[in-house]
C-alpha cells in the first residue's frame, strides 16, 4: 500500500479545489444606483440578507434627496418652497436681522468656515453670485457671453466665509454679496453621513459613490475596494488604487460641468481671487486616509489644489492637510505626491508613456 | 464489501503501486496545467456585455458583438445607444450639452459613460472588472 501517495493526491486536488472556489467565489454585493445632488449615486453593500442591505440602501438613497432639497443652491422643492438653503441667501442678500437655521445647516455653515480658513479662501463657498454669473446655477446651462465688469463687481465684494456670524442657530452675513453654494462639500458631508449610517447598523463591508466622491467600508470579498481613475479626456480610467477601510477619495475635474466658448473650456472650478474658471488644470485627485470628517475633506481638499497655480500646488495640499494627491495639468502632465504615486496602479500603460509625471516627495 | 468495490480497490492498487515517479510528475503537471487553463479560459470566454442603467434600475444588457442601435426612452426623452464592433456609445441624446455623446466609444470592460440628465448610464460588463467603482 502507497497510502502517503494518495494522501499527496487528495490533498492536491483538495488544494485546486479550494483555490478555484476561493478565487471564483466574490461575496454577495446588493448594488443600488440612483440620482441625486444632480449626480450618479452609487451604493454598493455586502450583505448576506439583500432585503435588509435594500431597506439600508433605501434610507439612505432618502436621507441624500432630503440633503439635497435642503443644501441646494438655487432650486426650490417640488411644492416651490425655497430650500433652507435659499431661504438664508434671501437673507443674506436683504442683509436683515439672523435666521434661524437647523442644526445641521449651522454645523455645516461654521465646518466650511473652517475649511476655508484653512485653504486661505481658495475653497470658497461664498461665491454663489459668481457660480450663477457664469451660468453654472442650472441643469443646462449654455455658454454664456462672460461679463466681465459684472465679475469685476463681483469679485471686488470679496464674499468670504469670514463675513457670516454663526450665533448657535442664529445665523446672518455682514456682506450682503454672499451666497452659499456648497457644491464643493455637500457630497462630502453626505458619504460621511452615509458611512456612519452603515456602520451603525453593523455593516461591515459597503461602498459608496457619490458622483465620483468614494467612501470605503470594509472591504470586497476578501479584496481592498478597488476604485479607478477616470480620464480626463477620454472615456475609461487611467489608473487604480485600493482603498481601504475608512479611506476616501474625490476629484476635481475640468470634465465634469463646463462649457465651450471657441476653443476655450469654460467649467465648473472658480478662482475666487479673480473670479474666472480655472484653465491652467484638468483634474486634481486627493484620497484621504480613515478619520471622521474623510468624506467632507474628499469633496473639499482637492479645490484648492485644483485652483492654486501649478507651483503653489504642493503648498495647497500642505494647507488641507492632504498628503495623498495627484494634479493634471492643461497639457495632461502629471503631478503627483510621493504617498499617491506609491498606491497608484497605471491602467492604460500608455498614459504614463505619453505624458510626464513628476512624482514629488513628501514634505 | 461488494464484489465491484473489491475490484475497484485491487485496480487502484495496481495503479498506484505500478506508477513511477516520472507518472506521478506527469499527474501534478496535468492537474496544474487543469487549474491554469479553468482560471484563464473559464474566466475570459464570456463576451463583453453592455449593461445599460436608467434611472434606478437595470433596463438592459446586450451583446456586444452583435451590432444594433437601441432606442431608449430616458427621463428627458429618447436617445440612442450604437453598439457595433464590441463598441457601445450615445450616438444621440436630447440633453443639453452632449457631454455623453461626446465621450464617444466606449470599448473595455470598465468602461462608463453617464448622461445625467436622461438618467442612463452605460457600462461595459465583462469578467475581469479592474475595479469596483469609477473615481471621476
Amino acid at each position: 500500500m502507497h497510502k502517503w501517495r494518495i494522501r499527496i493526491l487528495v490533498i492536491g486536488l483538495l488544494g485546486i479545489v479550494i483555490f478555484t472556489l476561493r478565487t471564483h467565489m466574490t461575496a454577495d454585493v446588493y448594488q443600488q444606483q440612483g440620482y441625486v445632488f444632480g449626480t450618479l449615486v452609487d451604493i454598493s453593500i455586502e450583505a448576506e440578507n439583500k432585503q435588509q442591505a435594500a431597506k439600508l440602501s433605501n434610507h439612505i438613497f432618502r436621507d441624500f434627496q432630503q440633503l439635497h432639497q435642503q443644501l441646494h443652491a438655487w432650486k426650490p422643492d417640488s411644492q416651490g418652497k425655497p430650500s433652507e438653503l435659499g431661504l438664508l441667501n434671501a437673507a443674506f442678500t436683504q442683509g436683515k436681522s439672523a435666521l434661524m437655521v437647523s442644526s445641521q445647516l449651522a454645523e455645516i455653515v461654521v465646518d466650511a468656515q473652517t475649511l476655508s480658513k484653512q485653504s486661505h479662501g481658495l475653497f470658497n463657498p461664498a461665491i454663489g453670485h459668481l457660480i450663477s454669473t457664469w451660468g453654472f446655477h442650472q441643469d443646462s446651462f449654455d455658454a454664456v457671453s462672460v461679463d466681465h465688469q459684472k465679475i469685476k463687481t463681483l469679485v471686488n465684494a470679496r464674499p468670504s466665509m469670514d463675513d457670516i456670524v454663526v450665533d448657535g442657530q442664529n445665523v446672518y452675513s455682514i456682506n450682503p454679496q454672499v451666497k452659499l453654494d456648497f457644491g464643493g462639500y455637500a457630497k462630502g458631508y453626505a458619504l460621511d453621513k452615509a458611512g456612519r449610517y452603515l456602520r451603525e447598523r453593523g455593516v461591515t463591508n459597503a461602498l459608496i459613490n457619490i458622483g465620483g466622491n468614494i467612501l470605503a467600508i470594509g472591504q470586497h470579498g476578501n479584496k481592498p475596494w478597488r476604485v479607478g481613475i477616470q480620464h480626463p479626456r477620454q472615456p475609461g480610467a487611467i489608473a487604480t488604487l485600493d482603498l481601504d477601510d475608512g479611506w476616501a477619495i474625490g476629484t476635481s475635474g475640468d470634465y465634469q460641468r463646463y462649457f465651450m466658448l471657441g476653443d476655450q473650456r469654460y467649467c465648473h472650478i472658480i478662482d475666487p481671487r479673480n473670479g474666472y474658471p480655472v484653465q491652467h488644470t484638468q483634474a486634481v485627485t486627493v484620497l484621504i486616509p480613515p478619520q471622521h470628517n474623510a468624506g467632507v475633506l474628499s469633496d473639499v481638499a482637492s479645490k484648492p489644489i485644483f485652483i492654486a497655480a501649478p507651483l503653489d500646488k504642493p503648498r495647497a495640499a500642505i494647507d488641507m492637510g492632504v498628503t495623498y494627491f495627484m494634479a493634471i495639468d492643461a497639457d495632461g502632465n502629471v503631478l503627483m505626491a510621493k504617498p499617491m504615486a506609491d498606491k497608484l496602479k497605471w491602467l492604460a500603460p500608455t498614459f504614463e508613456k505619453q505624458h510626464h509625471v513628476r512624482i514629488i516627495q513628501s514634505h | 464489501m461488494s464484489a465491484s468495490f473489491k475490484a475497484i480497490k485491487k485496480l487502484a492498487n495496481l495503479v498506484l503501486t505500478s506508477m513511477r515517479i516520472g507518472d506521478w510528475f506527469i499527474l501534478l503537471a496535468a492537474s496544474v496545467g487543469i487549474g491554469i487553463l479553468f482560471q484563464s479560459l473559464w474566466s475570459t470566454t464570456h463576451a463583453a456585455k453592455l449593461q445599460i442603467r436608467m434611472g434606478d434600475h437595470v433596463h438592459a444588457l446586450y451583446d456586444l458583438n452583435i451590432a444594433r442601435d437601441v432606442h431608449i426612452h430616458g427621463a428627458l426623452g429618447d436617445a440612442i445607444i450604437q453598439i457595433a464592433d464590441g463598441k457601445a456609445r450615445f450616438a444621440k441624446s436630447p440633453c443639453h450639452n452632449q457631454y455623453c455623446v461626446h465621450q464617444g466609444w466606449l470599448s473595455r470592460t470598465g468602461q462608463a459613460a453617464i448622461c445625467l440628465p436622461n438618467q442612463i448610464s452605460l457600462e461595459l460588463i465583462g469578467e475581469h472588472k479592474p475595479f469596483d467603482t469609477l473615481n471621476y
